[in-house]
């Protein structure tokens, strides 16, 4: 049975038009992972679901049970809050506990429920404690102690890990997984942060501007997005956007000119543009090479700046005419990532190539045009 | 920090600064320090006329029984005392609802509501005098306790629910979301989660109120007449009529009048400050 | 009948939690306020009928010589009081250093706002008198007799006002020192550096910071002016023949003395009048920023 369904969920803040038709339903056990940009209406979503913001329509159910109109504490959801919202005035016990005292469960049973929780957690030593007492890193496990005392059937997180610093969000993010797979609970998650995207959801939800781009596992998206927003909105560095003019297309296929005289074919189009319509091409920065003439497609550049991470290396390279659109860098520059140590040095001349197959093709509107890839299977 | 701190180093400096404050407050508190001298003076010593003098003889006991023992003062402490403390307790139960649902509810009108609180509570007194005082006459509770006790009540929460709903305001959404969220009914958040952390706007509310409510003058006049209910504003008024020549023993009452105020004050000092100048500035 | 009550609670809540409250002040403040001007339109003892009388009692109050007096002491009692703020400013200035023992002279200084207007009134009326009071003995000094402020028809309103200023100049002054305790640190810093000091600093960098406290210390101070009463019933019961009244003072003496209900509405209403384009200021300046933001 599904665990969740969203169907034809509109959400309107007086004039403002917050989410825009969502429909989706989440089976259960899945990790949902919902990214998009800072006010495209994740939150928003998400306190629709929990109850917290009414619906301006549309219908929500939770395990085949209609809640659009039950209150939050009917739902059978627990909320993990961005700020984490622990009560100062409450010990950590008394904090977990919170929602079942509420309930007026018997106190035998609250006492067991926050016992697991914080076995789970590692937190039996800290029961005692005051929100303030504790770590940034406690107070969340704490907030997510309080979600687990009260067994439900929806998780709902908020940017949790937002609020950490980077070692700390790594070991919660690996925490969060472990603990998923051991509850084996449906978890609905969101945040802006892609890294937490790919690493953590079983399906990712893109949402823009109030709508839903696209659902699908993390290597589905990242190697088929279904529009250049999907494609830049992951994978980090960005991909590469270039402009482009479809000079001929014939039957599926269609060559496009990018710049003065970058030509690139494209084979078993989803849909075939019109001769001499404006698109766009987008290429990976792991999929271009440096120095490799003879790859398919090539166009001849100059290093502009190298960055060197260790694992890997990032080239910024100028190509004169031929410019990116909405990179990182906010300039025309191309990125290039290397998966080694290459020094290059500023202002050397190179040749950047890459595999006609590697390239996306989208429409004006965005769409994406070019032939679905194969994924990788994990 | 303005003005410039004077440097620790600097004693001398230091020590002159603390003598020309203490000079500047001994003139400030002067009026007030006159009224104290005479409480203590006899009357004989009042007769003739040594007010300025070292007082001959130190008469604090005997000046402040007779005051208690000869005057209705120890009547109208006890009045203000029954005036004043139900009225603080309604203040607190009616601003902490009133500004919870202003502050944590939005609703159509919500903005309207709270403006007529802000605004009301800013009215003179003498607006409503005639209504108030035919209301209370009409329900039959003019020269009673209730009469006071409701009108400062109902008053005092003006002020109150600006103070509270600025304060409930500033607390973070997201534990109400929470509380919410896990269950807990408008009631439990209320009790469970509101009150907790408010405390300490509680404890500057009661204060500010108290205050407010015993140095009333006015609605004590108005709304009352007789000895058994009249507060000790009022009824000290009435002490200065009766005993005019007994000047020690009026200066004794003022003192006491003045003191459960300025007791409370500084017993929470830091809750009155914050409570003034949060209420004036807004949370 | 529960599951009704769950289903609505989320607003029903609310709406009983605010009404006890609401009401309460929605009658005996707002409605007996709007009351007084439907009242000022009638001739009425305070007990027996009431007489529509329209705009009568408005019209007599234009011809009323002691009306004339009130509103000239509250213009008085109003520009007095304009001396509060500048004054607690003066004072919080003076006393803004941590240095041992200033917590408490501090506190000191803020006693006279806790004292009830009778207490202060009755003080005064001590200082005031001209056979042993405060004045005297200074007068005295000099070898001069010290004049009868309070029995002094052009003197009284204003020696009023001085007692009444003593409080006010406190709570003046608690607004500026929590003002200077809030100041911008990096600001008086950067000022510092830019070699501002004394009064340069004063005007350029420290008062555009206590902007939001002088707004509201003048506020509280308008406020205060209009609602002058209980110094003027203490000290002089409006005397020496009315010539000390206020507003405040003759809607009292005319209702509660004279049985003029309608008359005592009518100058209340003037009164009210006068607040309300207040307050509708003040409100608007308090709640805008909100607006903005909302
Ligand atoms: N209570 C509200 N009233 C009006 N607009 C709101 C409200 N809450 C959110 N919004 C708007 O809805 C949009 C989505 O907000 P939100 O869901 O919080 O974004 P995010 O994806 O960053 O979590 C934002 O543009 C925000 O300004
Ligand atoms: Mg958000």
């Amino acid at each position: 049975m599904a665990s969740v369904e969203i169907q034809n969920v509109e959400k309107h803040y007086g004039g403002f038009h917050a989410l825009k038709d969502i429909s989706l339903t989440v089976d259960e056990g899945e990790f949902i992972v919902m990214v998009g940009p800072s006010g495209c209406g994740k939150s928003t979503l998400l306190k629709t679901i929990a109850g917290l913001e009414t619906v301006t329509s549309g219908q929500l159910k939770i395990k085949g049970r209609d809640v659009t109109h039950l209150e939050p504490g009917d739902r059978g959801i627990a909320m993990v809050f961005q700020s984490y919202a622990l009560y100062p005035h409450m010990t950590v016990e008394e904090n977990m506990g919170f929602g079942l005292r509420m309930a007026k469960r018997p106190k035998a049973e609250i006492d067991a429920a926050v016992a697991r929780a914080a076995q789970i957690l590692r937190l039996e030593e800290q029961l005692r404690k005051y929100p303030k007492q504790l770590s940034g890193g406690q107070r969340q496990r704490v907030a997510i102690g309080r979600a687990i005392t009260r067994s439900p059937d929806v998780f709902l997180f908020d940017e949790p890990l937002s609020n950490l610093d980077a070692a700390l969000r790594t070991q919660m993010r690996v925490e969060l997984s472990t603990l998923h797979a051991r509850l084996g609970s449906t978890m609905i998650y969101v945040t802006h942060d892609q890294v937490e995207a790919m690493t953590m959801a079983s399906r990712i939800v893109v949402l823009n501007g109030g709508r839903i781009e696209q659902v699908g596992a993390p290597l589905d998206l990242y190697t088929n997005p279904v529009n250049l927003f999907v494609a830049g909105f992951l994978g980090a560095p960005r991909m590469n956007f270039v402009a482009a003019k479809v000079s001929s297309a014939n039957g599926n296929s269609a060559t496009v000119v990018c710049g003065d005289n970058l030509k690139i074919d494209f084979d078993d189009l989803v849909e075939t543009p019109a001769a001499g319509s404006s698109v766009t091409v987008g290429i990976r920065p792991e999929r271009l090479r440096i120095g490799d003439p003879d790859a398919g497609n090539s166009f001849p550049a100059r290093v502009n700046l190298t960055e060197y991470l260790g694992r890997e290396t990032i080239v910024y390279a100028d190509a004169g005419s031929l410019s990116t659109s909405g990179s990182d860098s906010g300039t025309g520059v191309f990125t290039i990532q290397i998966g080694d140590i290459q020094p290059f040095a500023p202002d050397t001349a190179i040749t950047v190539g890459f595999d006609a197959g590697a390239a996306y093709l989208f429409d004006s509107n965005g769409k994406t045009l070019s032939a679905t890839k194969p994924v990788t299977k994990i | 920090m303005y003005p410039r701190p004077i440097p620790e180093t600097n004693r001398s400096a230091r020590a002159a600064y603390v003598t020309l404050v203490t000079a500047v407050l001994v003139l400030w508190l002067l009026p007030l320090v006159t009224v104290m001298l005479t409480s203590l003076r006899s009357f004989e010593e009042v007769m003739a006329g040594n007010y300025w003098g070292w007082p001959k003889s130190f008469n604090l006991v005997e000046n402040y029984t007779a005051v208690f023992k000869q005057t209705a003062l120890a009547r109208y402490f006890a009045n203000s005392l029954i005036i004043t403390l139900p009225s603080v307790l309604g203040v607190l139960i009616l601003s902490t609802l009133t500004g919870y649902v202003l502050s944590r509810h939005r609703f159509p009108g919500n903005r309207l509501v709270f403006a007529l609180f802000v605004g009301g509570n800013f009215l003179p007194a003498q607006i409503m005098m005639i209504p108030v005082r035919d209301l209370m006459v009409g329900i039959g509770l003019y020269d009673t306790f209730f009469a006071l006790i409701i009108f400062h009540t109902a008053f005092q929460t003006g002020f109150a629910t600006l103070f509270m709903r600025n304060f409930i305001a500033a607390l973070p959404d997201e534990l109400f979301q929470a509380a919410r969220a896990e269950g807990a009914s408008p009631w439990q958040t209320l009790w469970h989660v509101v009150v907790p952390l408010i405390r300490p706007a509680l404890a500057a509310l009661a204060i500010l109120t108290f205050t407010f409510v015993w140095n009333d003058y006015f609605w004590a006049i108005v709304l009352t007449q007789s000895d058994a209910v009249k507060p000790v504003t009022a009824g000290l008024n009435n002490l200065r009529g009766e005993w005019v020549s007994a000047w020690n023993l009026v200066a004794a009452a003022t003192i006491m009048v003045a003191i459960p105020p300025v007791a409370m004050f500084f017993l929470m000092q830091r809750h009155f400050i914050a409570g003034l100048t949060m209420g004036a500035v807004k949370g | 009948m529960m599951r009704l009550w769950r289903r609505h609670r989320h607003w029903l809540a609310p709406t009983l939690f605010i009404l006890p409250g609401a009401l309460l002040f929605g009658i005996v403040i707002i409605l007996a306020s709007v009351q007084t001007i439907w009242v000022s339109f009638f001739d009425w003892d305070g007990v027996g009928p009431m007489q529509w009388v329209g705009l009568a009692n408005y019209e007599q109050l234009a011809e009323d010589p002691q009306f004339y007096v009130s509103l000239k002491n509250n213009v008085i009692w109003l520009g007095m009081f304009m001396l509060a703020p500048p004054l607690g400013l003066a004072l919080a200035l003076l006393l803004n250093q941590a240095i041992a023992g200033m917590k408490f002279l501090k506190s000191m200084f803020f006693v006279p706002l806790v004292l009830a207007s009778v207490t202060v009134g009755v003080v005064f009326t001590w200082v005031y008198d001209p056979t042993f009071g405060l004045l005297s003995l200074i007068y005295g000094w000099f070898g001069a007799t010290a004049p009868a402020l309070l029995s002094d028809e052009h003197l009284v309103s204003f020696a009023v006002v001085i007692a009444a200023l003593w409080p006010q100049v406190a709570f003046c002054l608690v607004l500026f020192l929590a003002g200077l305790n809030n100041l911008n640190e990096d600001l008086i810093g950067a000022g510092r550096v830019d070699g501002a000091r004394g009064s340069a600093m004063l005007l350029h960098v420290v008062l555009p910071q206590l902007r939001e406290v002088s707004f509201i210390a003048l506020a509280v101070t308008v406020i205060g002016a209009l609602r002058s009463f209980d110094m003027v019933a203490v000290m002089t019961s409006g005397g020496p023949f009315g010539s000390s009244t206020v507003l405040a003072y003759q809607m009292y003496e005319q209702s509660i003395f004279s049985y003029r209900f309608g008359y005592g509405a009518a100058i209340a209403t003037v009164l009210f009048a006068i607040m309300a384009a207040f307050i509708a200021w003040y409100l608007r300046t308090l709640l805008r920023p909100e607006q903005e933001t909302a």
